[in-house]
């Protein structure tokens, strides 16, 4: 074969190829009518008894409906139902539900559905192990549901929980005969809800397509949520004009998405608590460093070590004010400063605590685990803290672990430390959410194993607490308590960064919560 | 022939059970998984249930067992992740790296003759020379590198190509949906070639070398030189003799080259956020979730050995010197 | 046996001749040299993290500070970095190929030896490890045993074995029938001394082709293990891992992060590729389909 034809075949090749690609091109925009939404973990299911991620409760958030809902800023806002009404001994809520009420398929939504839907997350032949069964039902402790009559349902729970309200807004509604007549596998995949959107397809791994039912009053017929793992490539879309939503964008992005003129970069700090928590079960009070971080002396003086602000601004670009414990801003105690970055006075308060630099050098030696990629920057947070300990004169070693099925692990059984990193979600409607994290001592989340009885003597005055200035009071000595000598390295609330193309006009939420039923084309 | 293939089967079962085995060991290194599989906030009692649930609280040699007996009778079992069976998810994320990984050996084989033809040709000129560099660059780049670039240039600066994304080709081809198939071909390769490239850089490079020095090695030989005595024109010369030999090192690449493209799918497949059985099986690793993890290696493994043994074949046709049953 | 000496020559003789191979040998020492002295040869502690300069740009004064190469995102000085990273990652790919090297040698001339049921064994072996994408085997072991320099070279070593199980296995089988192994045998020598004194040292041609092959392919598969987030842990610098945790900033057009990285890779790649081909066309042509 002659070079001669091999080239002209080569040419002739490459016109018929780019002739090819240029009719492929998109040409215009997308159809105004749809948005699309850019995720960066797939998700496993559409029945909401078996959804833990938060991912997957967005989008099943479309599809099913709750009895109330919470707003952006923590408010209760009533969705199926109209009202709830709660007994004098905080044990039946009763909800009434609005009229005319009917799911996907047309069936009609009463008290009866609800009481069915409660009874069916409750029921253990099930075996869901979802959000719902576990951590709502078990933290309310659910006893029962029941039909009053067609528009009133009453839900019993065993004791009396001043969030009780708030955790159930996470339940989605079915519609019985729907649900009846599905095996677990078909809920699966073939949702049927009473909310504004429902299922049009789910190609696994690649994307998720709703639609507007007629009822909704959202303003896209349409949403796509496209799942792209890698960050580069979810941040191109976006500039591509191929996205129009995404989360978790790279705060190094940042600058790079809002000069692309295509979009622009929504930042809010999100009710997530971020911390370092100092593990005081006994296995590891064996070590110097382990016995060190017993005495809250030590690490009151850890406090100083750390320079908050400058790893904020450095590097989650943003501009933070040191967290004071572990509830959210809005409900914590005004009077409480930050711990200030004072090197001197930690290196002073160290010395004064029994634990001099050895030698001139280190003065004790831990560990600090955390998971890598959980949380917004951690691998960078987390080696620049072990940084700051370091100068201080603690001998840090930084591990980082697999998130889920290595570090993960180690925090249920809270045995992660002596040091880790970790966040946990929060909110803003009541303080005791916040702290409900370290309810009892042997609560599974009270991760640092922490017993200090000032606090925990005080849980049960608080429940029972008559009125709310005396709750209030009750709330401000346990943080008091908390600030002073409490298990956490206080860090900061994390922001969370919402890519959001121009052409769409839609306010990101502190609570990692993605509406996109809330959003509308701008102009 | 009866008996070899007898053989070949009794083999691929041996290989196929070694390789679930492999999987079940590193898998269940890391301890017990049941903590992937309850929701954060879970207490101890709803572990132990779940854990029993799962069938974790077996002794491991049981676990292995049953799953072998469960096997023989074709249940794949449940993926603990999406609670459907494992087969059919796995089966629905294999045809779309089908897809990549055909374009991808097309690519590397398609282009690289070519290309080791003209450079063996020209031997020692510029030509020669470029062909050469490209190879040993082409060689010398991390796959997810040249993906990310590609990504960054062609697609966001040029606007060229798709970012991210696929458009399903085979799968609906196979369910007999042939209008939607064929419908949707032009924009599948549109949606290829990005990553096909990316995924195929290495072999091409790789491949355009062994060509090229095949041809070289073939044309020195005595018949080639009769063949121009002769006066034979030279695409003649090129094509009946010596390309026709210069063919069989590549083929017995072939069958190693797919199992090594597949290799590359997993990065490419998530710098692309491809939907394909190389993404779906990373994250299946990393959730720890073994049905679908098992379901995943076995489809691999029977595909391995299915082409290999299409090689072997093919190869025993085009060289009458070879025996299937020789072993390389 | 004198040859060696002749032959060691005539290599050296034809090495200076060609240009490009001469070329990579001399890349490749200097990389060599870089990995033994970088400690010294560092400007900076490569962990020594400053998130008050991060980001600078190469050549760029920060505070008084110059990083040659710039500063990667915790304020590391890319520069150290590079040449620490060259010490870990030759030492990860040579390890590999060591740990490789071992398993699939004895391996090789085990099957190639006995045959028989030994043979099959082995073979069936090799073909459960082909059987499936190695990088989904470094994956569900890296996952499980957790990240680590020690479990990469372990995990990437066993993914090389079974190139050198085969090509030692075919020389063995073919070496095996020769006189001067009948000789050893006849002069009652070991098994053991047969493999290893006899046999071996007429394979190690082909095999060092390999070797200097393999080693790029290992480089490379480091760094794809780095970007999927299971390779060194991320205090500890290698190029790959500096690859892969650029990706995050090149939309930011912080290019000294992948640029650099990226060519140190990709010229100890070229040069080990170029190198092998060289050694491959001088030593063994037969081996022309690796």
């Amino acid at each position: 074969m002659k070079l001669r034809y091999l080239v002209a075949l080569a040419a002739g090749l490459a016109i018929v190829g780019a002739a090819a690609v240029m009719m492929m091109r998109p040409t215009g925009p997308r159809a105004a009518s749809t948005i699309v939404v850019g995720l960066s973990a797939d998700i496993a299911t559409f029945e909401p008894a078996n959804i833990s991620s938060r991912d997957n409760m967005n989008i099943a958030h479309h599809i099913f409906a709750s009895l109330f809902t919470l707003g952006a800023d923590g408010t209760h806002v009533p969705n199926l139902a109209r009202e709830l009404a709660i007994s004098d001994d905080g044990l039946a809520y009763t909800y009434t539900l609005r009229e005319g009420l009917t799911c996907h398929d047309g069936e009609a939504l009463t008290a009866e559905d609800v009481a069915y839907t409660f009874t069916r997350i409750a029921n253990p032949a099930n075996k869901f192990t979802g959000n719902a069964p576990g951590f709502v039902f078990s933290s309310i402790g659910f006893r029962s549901a029941e039909a009053l009559d067609p528009g009133r349902v009453r839900i019993t729970i065993a004791r009396k929980n001043p969030i009780a309200f708030g955790l159930l807004t996470e339940i989605s509604i079915h519609c019985k005969d729907s649900y009846e007549k599905m095996t677990l596998d078909q809920a699966a995949t073939a949702p049927v809800g009473s909310g504004p959107y429902r299922l049009v397809s789910w190609t696994r791994g690649s994307e998720i397509v709703l639609e507007k039912t007629a009822a909704s009053a959202a303003a896209y017929d349409r949403i796509v949520w496209r799942i792209i793992p890698e960050a580069s490539t979810r941040a191109a879309e976006l500039m591509a004009g191929n996205v129009d939503i995404i989360a978790n964008v790279a705060p190094d992005q940042i600058a790079a998405i809002n000069q692309s003129g295509v979009a622009t970069v929504q930042s809010i700090t999100s009710t997530r608590r971020m911390f370092v928590g100092f593990n005081q079960a006994e296995q590891f009070g064996q070590t110097p460093g382990g016995r060190a971080i017993r005495d809250p002396k030590v690490r009151r003086a850890l406090q100083y070590a750390v320079d908050v602000p400058t790893i904020c601004r450095q590097l989650l670009q943003i501009e933070c004010q040191r967290a004071t414990g572990l509830v959210n801003p809005v409900n914590a105690v005004k009077a409480l400063s930050p711990y200030p970055f004072e090197p001197a006075t930690a290196e002073r308060l160290l010395d004064e605590a029994g634990w001099p630099r050895v030698a001139g050098k280190m003065r004790f030696a831990l560990t600090l685990q955390a998971g890598r990629g959980r949380y917004l920057n951690d691998v960078n947070v987390v080696q620049a803290i072990g940084q700051y300990l370091r100068d201080a004169g603690v001998d840090v070693t930084v591990e980082l672990l697999e998130w889920a099925s290595v570090f993960q692990p180690l925090l249920r059984t809270r045995t992660a430390g002596p040091l880790f990193f970790m966040g946990t979600g929060g909110g803003l409607w009541s303080p005791i959410y916040d702290m409900n994290d370290l309810a009892r001592v042997e609560s599974g989340t009270n991760y640092t194993n922490w017993s200090d009885a000032r606090w925990f003597s005080r849980w049960d005055a608080l429940t029972d607490a008559a009125t709310p200035e005396d709750m209030r009071r009750l709330v401000d000595e346990m943080l008091q308590v908390f600030y002073d000598d409490g298990p956490w390295l206080h860090l900061y609330f994390q922001p969370d960064f919402y890519g959001v193309s121009s052409r769409v006009d839609w306010q990101a939420r502190p609570d990692e919560r993605i509406y996109a039923y809330d959003a509308r084309p701008k102009g | 022939m009866g008996v070899l293939v007898a053989h070949r089967l009794l083999q691929s079962v041996v290989v196929v059970l070694g390789v679930t085995l492999i999987s079940f060991i590193a898998l269940h290194a890391g301890g017990d998984p049941t903590y992937l599989f309850v929701s954060e906030r879970a207490t101890a009692e709803e572990i132990a249930l779940v854990r029993q649930a799962l069938g974790f609280d077996r002794p491991l040699p049981v676990q292995y067992l049953s799953f072998v007996a469960d096997l023989a009778r074709g249940d794949f079992g449940t993926s603990l992740s999406y609670r459907q069976p494992a087969i059919d998810i796995v089966l629905g994320a294999f045809p779309a790296t089908i897809e990549l990984a055909v374009f991808a050996f097309v690519i590397a084989i398609a282009l690289a003759i070519p290309l080791g033809v003209v450079a063996a040709l020209n031997r020692g000129t510029a030509v020669d020379g470029s062909i050469t560099i490209l190879g040993l660059l082409g060689q010398s780049i991390p796959n997810f590198w040249m993906g990310i670039m590609m990504i960054l240039f062609f697609g966001l600066h040029l606007r060229w190509f798709p970012i991210s994304g696929h458009v399903p080709f085979l799968l609906p081809l196979l369910n007999g949906d042939l209008a939607t198939a064929f419908g949707n071909l032009p924009r599948t390769i549109y949606f290829l070639v990005m990553p096909g490239v990316a995924v195929a850089t290495y072999s091409l490079a790789r491949n355009t070398r062994l060509v090229r020095s095949s041809m070289l090695e073939v044309l020195g030989q005595d018949y080639v030189r009769t063949a121009r005595a002769k006066g034979l024109a030279e695409h003649v010369v090129v094509v009946h003799h010596a390309l026709r030999n210069a063919w069989l090192p590549v083929v017995t690449m072939i069958g190693l080259e797919f199992g090594f493209l597949l290799g590359g799918v997993v990065v490419t497949e998530t710098v692309f956020s491809y939907p394909g059985i190389g993404r779906l099986l990373f994250n299946a690793i990393n959730q720890r979730d073994i049905p679908l993890v098992q379901a995943g290696v076995i489809l691999l493994a029977a595909n391995f050995i299915l082409l290999n043994t299409v090689v072997d074949l093919v190869y025993a046709r085009l060289d009458p010197r070879v025996t299937l049953a020789r072993r390389r | 046996m004198n040859t060696r000496g002749r032959d060691t020559r005539r290599l050296w003789r034809s090495l200076r001749a060609a240009k490009w191979p001469m070329l990579a040998l001399l890349v490749l020492m200097v990389v060599a040299v870089v990995a033994a002295f970088g400690p010294w040869l560092a400007p900076f502690d490569p962990a020594r993290q400053s998130i008050g300069s991060r980001l600078a740009e190469p050549m760029a004064d920060v505070q008084g500070v110059t990083h040659w190469l710039g500063s990667d995102v915790l304020g590391r000085d890319v520069l150290s970095r590079l040449l620490y990273g060259a010490r870990i990652s030759l030492l990860v790919g040579l390890a590999a190929i060591a740990v490789g090297g071992v398993i699939g040698i004895v391996a090789g001339l085990l099957a190639g030896y006995f045959g028989g049921w030994v043979d099959d064994v082995t073979m069936r072996l090799a073909d459960m490890q082909l059987a499936f994408p190695f990088i989904l085997l470094a994956i569900m072991f890296l996952v499980v045993l957790g990240p680590g320099v020690g479990n990469l070279i372990l995990v990437l070593g066993i993914g090389q074995w079974v190139t050198y199980a085969r090509i030692v296995r075919a020389e063995t089988l073919s070496l095996r029938e020769k006189e001067f192994v009948e000789a050893a045998r006849a002069l009652g020598d070991s098994t053991g001394s047969i493999l290893f004194r006899t046999i071996l040292p007429n394979i190690v041609a082909p095999l060092t082709v390999i070797a200097s092959f393999n080693v790029a392919s290992v480089i490379l598969t480091e760094a794809s293990l780095s970007f999927l987030g299971l390779g060194v842990p991320p205090s500890v610098p290698t190029w790959g891992s500096m690859l892969a945790e650029s990706r995050d900033t090149l939309l930011a057009n912080k290019w000294w992060l992948a640029v650099f990285p990226g060519l140190a890779i990709m010229l100890t790649v070229l040069s080990f590729n170029i190198l092998g081909d060289w050694l491959r066309d001088v030593l063994d042509p037969r081996l022309r389909d690796r």
